[in-house]
């Protein structure tokens, strides 16, 4: 499982980037992987986790060992779009405004705890999310390639936040929930130092350039007719369900096909299987699927494993 | 009140509008020489105006307005019809109330409605008519009302799309209709049997004066076919019976109301010719057979003292018959005082000319049959001319025809030989009829049409009984041979001489009518009795209504179930090819060794699951499983790698 095709050189180098990663966060093999997965996607991932467990750290570590330049944004609810955007200022000396860029104005950025700002903030950043690109003052600037939005949010966080509405979720490719490490990897955690530090002593694995290549390679995967067939049964079954509030939105459909993709290229295969559409499945629809009643069962990830069991693979 | 203006629409608002009146319209042009012009008019009218309201986006009138044009529609089809019933009243008065919801129509809902009353007007215009030459025009419209449907219900619909739509949900209904139509069980009684009082009759009626036959020569209709069992009676005996006239008052020959006879015992001589009768519906009680038929074809038709057959109702519908006939027949009772007063009883005073000619005639013949032969050969020799165009006679009219005229046909010969041998107290009476038939070597029958229609005479002969003399025979003999085209002035031939100029054009239109006769026989006439036929035939022989509702449901449930199993099939994926057929083969093999693959897992998910319970097999499973890319993965692998799939043992688990 854990094969990057040798043939291609930068899947190769993906192997050394998943290794760095894990030795930064102990113990999560297959979170890491999603994430990297969702990034070769072109997708934005969403982190929401309780504070502490390695959110910051973790996308920390991915723009350093993809080795893209990175920017991070700490959302409070006075944050205004301009914040992240820019701002135009007057120059005195040619008369003229001049744009200054915003921090958006990167390759990957981090957006720390998305739900604390305003709606109107949130907005702003989701919106450059999905276009790549910002306009401020009538102009449009194209933002660089690639581009990431690593967004992290604390679930349990309820006073003087702003929960995403659905809307905005869809915008996320993945959400990917880190959780407590297991005994062993806590204590590694415990005895080990400051896994920062490990960052700044990394070699960054690949470069921009590098990474998009990846990022095209992995779209050419190929993608049989049917799994198109059990992609679309996977995405008709959220949309039959009565118990779920809203099915699975075309955009998600292709972000899950992207995914999947991206997922079997990480394990060296050269064609999806359906086993590479079940492992993005609950990361992929977990944020964007609700039941009507919200005591009725588990949460969203609970949801993609019973759709999954529901579905036939075809022979 | 006015209704609020509509906004002035474009192109694409206006056209299920446009459709919707299209379809109406349609239902209107099929009905429009079945109801008053001024009826069809309006409602064209109507149509029109109401497309030119849509597009200028003007208002359409108020309720007072409407409720007004209404109440004026009701009265002036009650002044047209004097009834708002039957069938002609009520498709113009449908026509006119749905031209005038046009007024109304807003909504969707309203212009299907418009449909609706398309689909209404075909519904009534099919009661009507049921010939072949309409059914396109039937389908056509059927077709337009669909479409309409389509475009109504979305806008979204492009004409080729509406088209195409309706046109395969049609064809895909024609088989449902086809069982409908063999097995829905037909009722004996007259269900459709609508009333169509007030309506022009064509063909024969039961008097006969100067001109009521040539009207009918410039007809090509066909009035009946017959199909002979066996051999056709030579041109010159087929004279078909109609009515019989006994009663004539000088100018107009009638049939005599409420008089029944017993019918005198006969002796048929000669060969009984049988066939088959196909009439047209001619909404008169008569139906024709060769001159002497020797019993009644029908329960409900009586054969009458005059040899006549008399059914019991106005015939509106086609009908067919066997009768056999006879040609020549001696009667062996006398007639009756009652009967040879009726058939010798002139008008008092009226012809006196004549009568001296008949009294002359017949004292110097020593027999009737010689005073018969004696007036035939006073017609032949008199210089009597045929002709379809005579002048107008005066009162008295048998007179005028003798001694000034000397031209006339059928009728007028008819009528002057009759008044001839009564003068002379031989009993003798006109027939009505048709005379000969035209051969239709592709259908093997003949067509007898209207313009075929005849007048000749019987007289009572000691010994013989009634005899048929043909005056109109000896005066133009070719009338028999040739039929009457020949004899047409240009007037009224011009037509029927340009259809039979060309033998081309004749084949076509035997071959028309051969089309038209299978199309009458086995479409339109069949009924209940026709339906037991036709199931005898598949050996269900029990006369019961039961079994036919049985089958026509059974035939609805197996159409339905064919469609639910084509949509069925159409929504389901391909069939599997060689390789998948081979996974799910090496799936059963794996799936004794452990647990059988869970519908949702793939491949390498179950590859695992097999590797727990035989961590030996390992190796090869996950070669196969990953090694493959199959299934559901790229359809690139080869053929031998199913081959590899097919070919999987496995082998005992080692060491145990």
């Amino acid at each position: 499982m854990n094969a990057v095709s040798a043939a291609d050189p930068d899947a190769a180098t993906l192997g050394t980037v998943l290794g760095a990663l894990e030795t930064v966060i102990l113990g999560k093999p297959d979170q890491i992987r999603l994430c990297l997965a969702c990034l070769l996607a072109r997708g934005h991932l969403l982190i929401e986790d309780v504070p502490g467990v390695g959110k910051t750290t973790l996308a920390h570590a991915l723009a350093h060992v993809l080795g893209l330049a990175w920017q991070r944004v700490q959302f409070t609810s006075d944050l205004l779009p301009a914040d992240i955007i820019g701002v135009s200022i007057f120059d005195r000396a040619s008369q003229r405004f001049n744009f200054r860029q915003g921090p958006i104005f990167t390759q990957l950025l981090l957006a720390d705890e998305v739900n604390r700002a305003s709606p109107r903030t949130q907005s702003a950043l989701l919106e450059a999310m999905e276009e790549r690109q910002v306009s401020a003052d009538g102009t449009t600037y194209p933002l660089p390639e690639p581009f990431f939005v690593v967004a992290t949010q604390n679930p349990h966080e309820q006073l003087g936040t702003y929960a995403l509405p659905e809307s905005q979720l869809d915008r996320f490719l993945m959400r990917v929930t880190l959780g407590y490490p297991d005994a062993a990897h806590e204590r590694e955690l415990l005895r080990g130092g400051e896994r920062r530090e490990l960052l700044s002593r990394m070699a960054p694995a690949l470069s921009a350039a590098a990474v998009l290549r990846v990022q095209r390679a992995a779209r050419a995967v190929h993608v049989a007719d049917a799994l198109l067939d059990y992609t679309q049964a996977l995405i008709a079954r959220t949309r039959e369900r009565s118990d779920l509030k809203i099915g699975l939105s075309p955009r998600a459909g292709q972000g899950l096909l992207r995914a999947a993709q991206a997922w079997a290229y990480l394990a060296g295969r050269p064609a999806v299987l359906p086993e590479d559409v079940q492992a993005v499945l609950p990361a992929v629809v977990a944020h964007r699927l609700e039941r009507r009643d919200p005591t009725g069962g588990g949460d969203g990830e609970a949801l993609a494993r019973e759709i999954i069991r529901a579905v036939p693979v075809p022979p | 009140m006015a209704a609020a203006p509509a906004p002035p629409a474009d192109r694409a608002a206006l056209r299920p509008l446009a459709w919707a009146c299209a379809a109406f319209a349609g239902g209107v042009l099929l009905n429009c020489d079945r109801v008053p012009a001024w009826t069809a008019a309006t409602a064209l009218l109507l149509i029109a105006w109401r497309l030119t309201t849509e597009r200028a986006g003007a208002r359409l009138p108020g309720t007072v307005a409407r409720a007004l044009l209404a109440l004026a529609v009701v009265a002036g089809v009650l002044w047209r019809f004097h009834t708002l019933n039957g069938l002609a009243a009520g498709t113009a008065l449908l026509m006119l109330m749905s031209a005038l919801k046009l007024l109304e129509t807003r909504a969707r809902r309203d212009q299907l409605v418009m449909v609706g009353a398309g689909l209404f007007l075909l519904l009534s215009a099919c009661l009507d008519r049921q010939s072949l030459a309409r059914v396109p025009l039937y389908a056509l419209q059927a077709w337009l009302c669909c479409s309409a449907l389509a475009v109504v219900a979305s806008a979204g619909f492009g004409a080729r799309a509406a088209l195409r739509l309706a046109g395969r949900a049609l064809l895909l209904a024609l088989p449902l209709a086809v069982a409908l139509f063999l097995f829905f069980p037909r009722l004996a009684g007259a269900f459709w049997a609508i009333q169509r009082a007030g309506e022009a009759q064509t063909g024969l009626s039961d008097t006969m004066s100067p001109g009521s036959i040539v009207k009918l020569v410039a007809d090509y209709d066909p009035a009946f076919r017959v199909q002979f069992a066996a051999r056709a009676p030579p041109a010159e005996e087929l004279y078909w019976r109609g009515p019989v006239l006994h009663d004539f008052d000088g100018r107009t020959w009638r049939r005599t109301s409420g008089v029944f006879h017993l019918r005198q015992r006969l002796q048929y001589l000669g060969t009984p010719y049988r066939y088959r009768v196909a009439l047209e519906p001619t909404r008169q009680r008569w139906w024709f057979a060769l001159d002497t038929p020797a019993q009644s074809p029908d329960t409900n038709v009586l054969l009458t003292y005059d040899n006549q057959l008399l059914g019991a109702e106005p015939l509106t519908e086609p009908v067919s018959f066997d009768v056999l006939s006879y040609t020549r027949t001696r009667a062996l009772e006398p007639l009756g005082a009652f009967g040879r007063q009726q058939d010798t009883t002139l008008p008092p005073g009226a012809n006196p000319r004549s009568l001296e000619l008949a009294q002359t005639l017949r004292q110097r013949a020593g027999s009737d049959a010689d005073f018969v032969q004696a007036t035939l050969d006073y017609l032949r020799t008199g210089g009597f001319v045929y002709t379809l165009t005579p002048q107008a006679l005066g009162a008295d009219a048998v007179d005028d025809f003798l001694f000034d005229t000397r031209a006339g046909f059928c009728g007028h010969y008819a009528s002057a030989f009759v008044t001839l041998m009564r003068a002379a107290s031989v009993p003798a009476r006109v027939v009505t009829g048709y005379l000969g038939g035209e051969w239709n070597p592709i259908g093997g029958y003949f067509v007898v049409r209207q313009s075929d229609a005849h007048a000749w005479a019987e007289v009572w002969l000691q010994g013989r009984g009634w005899t048929r003399i043909d005056p109109t025979a000896v005066v133009a003999p070719e009338r028999l041979r040739r039929g009457v085209f020949d004899l047409l002035p240009d007037a009224l031939a011009t037509r029927v001489r340009l259809l039979r100029g060309s033998a081309w054009l004749t084949g076509l239109l035997q071959r028309w009518d051969a089309a038209n006769a299978w199309w009458s026989d086995h479409v339109v006439k069949f009924d209940y009795s026709a339906q037991l036929d036709l199931l005898g035939r598949f050996g269900i022989r029990s006369p019961d209504v039961r079994y036919l509702g049985w089958a026509f449901v059974l035939a609805l449930l197996g159409w339905l179930a064919l469609i639910a199993w084509h949509v069925g099939r159409s929504a389901r994926p391909a069939p599997p090819d060689a390789l998948a057929r081979a996974y799910t083969r090496l799936c059963h093999k794996l799936g004794r060794i452990g647990p059988p693959r869970a519908p949702h897992q793939g491949p390498l998910s179950f590859a695992a699951t097999v590797t727990t319970h035989r961590p030996d097999l390992k190796d090869s499973v996950y070669a196969l499983a990953t090694g493959l890319q199959r299934p559901s993965a790229g359809r690139r692998t080869s053929r031998s790698s199913g081959g590899r799939l097919h070919g999987w043992r496995c082998p005992a688990p080692s060491g145990g």
